[in-house]
Order: structure tokens, then sequence, then C-alpha cells
């Protein structure tokens, strides 16, 4: 009696919520669950002050790893992030140290950002190179320009107005953190609420249908990847703010846990499967990950080990819970 | 016909000999200098030292840097492309102490003399090694610390890259120089990966877990100054010591935030260790083995490290080979 009761009503749910959103709460669940093991293994982790360090460290991953996830979310790739935001970081750390504006200094990184984006826009959607080369070739052009101009130098020293950006607090909560939600909410709302949002997810889903349905798909994979580049320049001057320097190399290690943050949180690589608040929870995990072992203390050798097993756990945990799911409904 | 015949034997003559005559004399000889990165200021600073003693030896100095920092097999090609070049010699140093051997093989095989620099290739015959101890140098970094703490107090190591033999060394220079000070306490060591956002990172959280940290043992500059930066995003206060003195370390160090840096002296290892190649290649006599002092420079002796790499001039070789 209880289970035929019971199965219409959980089928009743899953309607209204659909999937999706069960999918998304396991994802919460296992950072959820990563936290409580952490709360109960260290005194320090409930502390205000190491859950507003996690979250702002959580911040600068999600706003390099946000457009990202536009990206893939059209089946596509963007391996040049990284790459990016150490050229925008060197190129406006070069400007704020010779105009002393952080204006000018922010808007260039902007600027370079957004500008690397629509050259890995234009690559994909116009000359119809494939995303993963035309971006490959991207990160490699930017290496190359960021070792040539930065030349095995450090250019440091950002006007403290600037550095609020990264290290400041507004009501108590430092200001990355503001960013992060600003840009998860403004996010949200595109890919949820506008055409543009919803042709994105047409185009990663079937891009020929979606070109045929009249979706104007070369503009919106340009605009795609240009918001990519412009998210790792936003992403670079938060950087810049809370490191205070530039120097090359700083963006080639933040690209695979940004790919890593939005696999996690559940978008396909395939496309037309995603979100941001996705990408949050991968974030979160990633940064709790590198937390928990600071305070537990955990040998460096274990490290690697360490991250690997969690991230394994966390995506046997989606899958696992995906695979029921669907079965039941 | 016959004159044909003749004009091309003209032309193949004097190619040769503007290929061969430049290559021919004794200035311009191409020594190929191998670093490990373009990113690390130490290297930079290697390469100018390389760059310096060339243009004072009159030499054609040719750079071989992996793209990929510190990648086995790009520097492993990079290798066997300069033999193929044939450069009268070599100054090497490998990205990796054990795993570079192959290619060195090759290159005593190829009867090019080369010298070790910097970090020492477990295999391999070379003319001389030129270069400090990572753990000594750490050692000797420690103890300033530790000196400056009063012997009193606690501290958190901030490693390099896991599993990097420079960084075991250098954290073992470290825990050496704290067996010195019982009264000091090790709270934790945790990996930067020579990473400044790392380190960064790694210090805020530390930070949560020990309400009194007085003192920071990092294995290098940029890591150094990572963790400062979290330090005074926390408001607290740490002395705090890298390694490698770099001019933004100096600066730290001017400025009293940092406390003091152990100096590789990149740039004097990249002068004399192209020194002792072009005297290898005039059989003068090389010592097996030239060690550059560790020196800690802090606020008393940081002035001649103060001076831009590119306008310092090279030691000279009877102030390190007696």
């Amino acid at each position: 009696m209880s289970a035929t009761a019971a199965a219409p009503r959980r089928k009743a749910i899953m309607h209204a919520w659909g999937p999706d959103v069960l999918q998304a709460l396991y994802r919460v669940a296992a950072v959820v669950l990563l936290a409580i093991v952490l709360a109960f293994l260290s005194k320090a982790f409930l502390s205000w002050g190491n859950i507003l360090n996690v979250l702002r460290q959580a911040s600068l991953l999600f706003l390099i790893a946000s457009g990202l996830t536009l990206v893939i979310l059209t089946a596509g790739l963007d391996l040049s992030v990284g790459a990016n935001l150490g050229l925008s970081a060197g190129v406006a750390a070069a400007v704020m140290q010779a105009t002393g504006s952080p204006v000018l200094g922010s808007l260039t990184a902007l600027g370079c950002g957004a500008l690397i984006g629509f050259g890995n826009g234009s690559m994909v959607a116009g000359l119809r190179i494939p995303p993963f080369i035309a971006t490959y070739g991207m990160l490699w052009v930017c290496s190359g320009l960021t070792y040539y101009f930065m030349g095995g130098g450090a250019i440091y020293g950002f006007p403290a107005g600037f550095r609020t950006l990264g290290t400041g607090y507004l009501f108590g909560v430092p200001v990355p953190i503001y960013a992060m939600v600003g840009f998860l909410v403004i996010g949200t709302i595109i890919t949820r609420r506008t055409t543009f949002g919803q042709d994105i997810f047409t185009i990663g889903a079937n891009a020929v249908a979606a070109r045929l349905s009249g979706i104007p798909v070369r503009r919106r994979l340009i605009a795609v990847y240009t918001i990519s580049g412009a998210m790792a320049g936003l992403a670079a001057i938060v950087y810049l703010a809370r490191v205070n320097s530039a120097e090359a190399g700083i963006g080639e290690p933040l690209l695979l846990p940004a790919i890593a943050a939005v696999l996690i949180g559940g978008t396909s690589l395939f496309g037309g499967i995603g979100s941001l608040f996705g990408t949050v929870v991968g974030a979160l995990l990633l940064t709790l990950v590198l937390n928990g072992m600071n305070l537990l203390s955990i040998d460096a050798n274990w490290q690697p080990f360490a991250t690997g097993a969690i991230v394994l756990i966390a995506l046997l945990i989606d899958t696992v819970t995906r695979r029921h799911s669907e079965r039941r409904a | 016909m016959h004159r044909n015949s003749r004009l091309a034997l003209a032309i193949v003559v004097a190619l040769f000999f503007a290929f061969a005559l430049p290559a021919a004399h004794a200035d311009g000889e191409k020594v190929a200098v191998f670093s490990k990165n373009l990113v690390n200021p130490f290297w930079e600073a290697f390469r100018v030292g390389a760059n310096v003693a060339g243009k004072q030896l009159k030499l054609n100095i040719v750079h071989y840097t992996p793209t990929k920092p510190d990648d086995i097999g790009e520097q492993m090609s990079e290798v066997e492309n300069a033999i193929v070049s044939k450069p009268a010699a070599m100054v090497f140093v490998p990205v990796d102490m054990k795993a570079l051997g192959p290619a060195v093989a090759k290159v005593n095989a190829a009867n090019i003399p080369i010298v070790n620099a910097v970090d020492k290739s477990a295999t391999g015959n070379f003319v001389t090694f030129v270069g400090s101890d990572d753990r000594t140098l750490a050692h000797a970094t420690g103890v300033a610390l530790l000196k400056a703490m009063g012997g009193k107090g606690n501290v958190v190591i901030i490693e390099g890259t896991k599993g990097s033999e420079t960084s075991q060394m250098r954290v073992a220079g470290f825990r050496d120089a704290l067996k010195e000070f019982p009264n000091v306490k090790l709270l934790a060591s945790q990996p930067g990966n020579y990473v400044r956002l790392q380190a960064l990172n790694v210090m805020e959280n530390l930070i949560q877990t020990y309400p009194q940290i007085d003192g920071v043992l990092a294995a290098n500059d940029a890591m150094a100054l990572g963790a400062l930066e979290a330090l005074s995003g926390a408001h607290r206060k740490a002395l705090a010591v890298g390694i490698n003195a770099t001019p933004e370390a100096i600066d730290a160090i001017k400025r009293g935030t940092m406390l003091a840096s152990g100096d590789f002296n990149g740039f004097k290892m990249g002068c004399l260790a192209t020194m002792a190649a072009v005297r290898a290649l005039q059989h003068q006599p090389v010592p097996k083995e030239i060690g550059i002092p560790a020196v800690v420079v802090d606020k008393t002796n940081y002035q001649p490290w103060d001076v831009p790499v590119a306008q310092r001039s090279c030691p000279k070789w009877s102030d390190f080979v007696h």
C-alpha cells in the first residue's frame, strides 16, 4: 500500500522539480557530506574565518569556470582560460603600474580577456576549427605572449583601492564572494530565462537542429567564447587584487581545476546539460579538499591522491544517483 | 657546359667558405645553455649571467628552455636538437636530476664538453659542477629566521612542488635548522607547489587552524610573498623567509615585510658555468666542483642584490677557484 501510494507521489515530485534539480541536490549533498566530515575532524573548520576563506578561494575558481561553463554547454571547450587569465593579468598589471589607475587596469584586463575570447569564438564559429584545437592554440599564443611580456620578472604592488576587490570586506563578507554570488545569479537568469540562454542549451544538445530552427548559431558561439574570455579577464582582476603581483605562468595551474569544477558540477562535456549552480558546487568541492588537507596537515605526498580520490567519489555519487533516479522515473 | 660547371663549383666553394669560415673563428663559439623554465626569475638571472659572461668572452650563447616549465620530455628533445647543431660546449641544468641521464650520455658520446650547473645530475660525465647545495642554503636561511624569533615560538613550512628534489632538500634544510632550536615548534608543513596563489591559500587555511604563527619557512620567494599576503589579509604578523633573492623579495626585505631570502645567485652560477665551459675548451684546469657559498640576504647586506641583473658584472674566476 505504501509503495503504490509513494510511487506516484515521488513521480509527481520528480515531474515538478525535474531530475536535474534532484541531481543537483545529490551533488550538494556530496559537498555537505565532505564538510561534515571535515567539521568532525578539525575544530578550525567551522570557524567563521575558515568558512569565509573557503568561499573566497572558491570564488576565484568559480569566476574562471563560469564562462567556461557556458562554453561547455554548447558542447565546446575553452582550454585557454588559464593562459588568458595570465596574459590579461600581466597586461593589466603593466597598465596599472604605468598609469596608477585601477580603473584602466581593470578595463584592460576585461578587454584583453574578451579579445582573446572573441578570437577563440571567431576560430570556432567562423573558421570552423574544432574548439579543442582552436583554444589549445590560443593557450600557447597567450602563454608565449605572457612569457615574452613578463620575461621571468614580476609586476607587483597595486593601489590599495584596487586591492579591496580581492582582499576587502563588505559588511564582513569578502568582496570576491559577492562577485561569485552576483555572477551566479546573473548567469542563471541569462541561461534559464533568456532566449540567449535557451539557445546555448539547444546548440549544445543538437547544433544542426539549432541552426535549422533559426538560431543564429555562429553569433551565439562567438558571444559565448567572448564571455568565457571576459570572465577570465575578470578573474584576472580578482587574482591581481588578491595576490598583489603578476608573473608569467600564473594562469596555467588554474585550467584543470576550472574544467574539473564545471564537470563535477554536472555539466556534460557533450553539451546541453548543466548549470552555473553546479559549477559553484564543483568549485566548492575542490576548494574544500585543499582546505581539509591543510587543516588536517595531510602529508604533501598524499595530497594528490586525496584530491583524486575525493573527486572520483563525488563523481561516483553523481553517476549512481543519476542512474538510480533515471530508473525510478 | 664547361663554363656552367665551373660557375657552379665557384658558387659551391663560395658558399662553403661563407658558412665554414665564421665557424672556424675562435670568437663567436657557440655555447648551448639549458635552463629549467621561463617562469622563475631565478632562471632569468642565470641566463643573463651566461649572456654577460658570453659577451665578455665573445661567445655565441644559445638558450634552450622548456616552454612547459620543468618538462622532462621537452628538455630531452632540446638536448638532442642542440647536439645536432654542434655547439662547442654546453652548460646544462637538468630539470630532473635523474631522468636526464640518457640525454647527458648522448652529449658525452658526441664529445661535447658539458658543464653541470645548479642541480646536480645523478649520472653523466661533466667538466665540473657549479652550484650551491639546496640543503645547506635552506639550513642557513632557516637559522636566520629562528634566530630572529629568539629561538622560540611557532613556525610553519611551506614546501615546494611535491616530489621535487629541490623542495625535498630545502625542507630537509629547514628541518635541520629546526633541530638546533628545540624551543621552536613546527606546527605544519604543507605544499605550496612553488606557486604564489597556492601558498596564499594554504597560508590562509593554516592561519585558521593555528591562532599563533610566529615564523614562515617558505621554499621559495614567490611562496613567501604569497604567505605574507595571506598574513596581512588576516591582520596577523609573522617573520618570513624565502629562497632565491628575487627583485620582489629584495624589495620586501628593504621595506621590512620579509625578513630574509637565501640566495642561490643564479646570475653568478650562469657566469661561472659559462666561464668553466670556455676554460674546458681552452684545455685549462677546472676543478670538479665549484661551490657558490650560501648567502642569506637580509636588511644588512641586500645592496648588491638590488642591482638589476642585466647591469651586474660577472665575478672573477679567481674569486671562486683558488
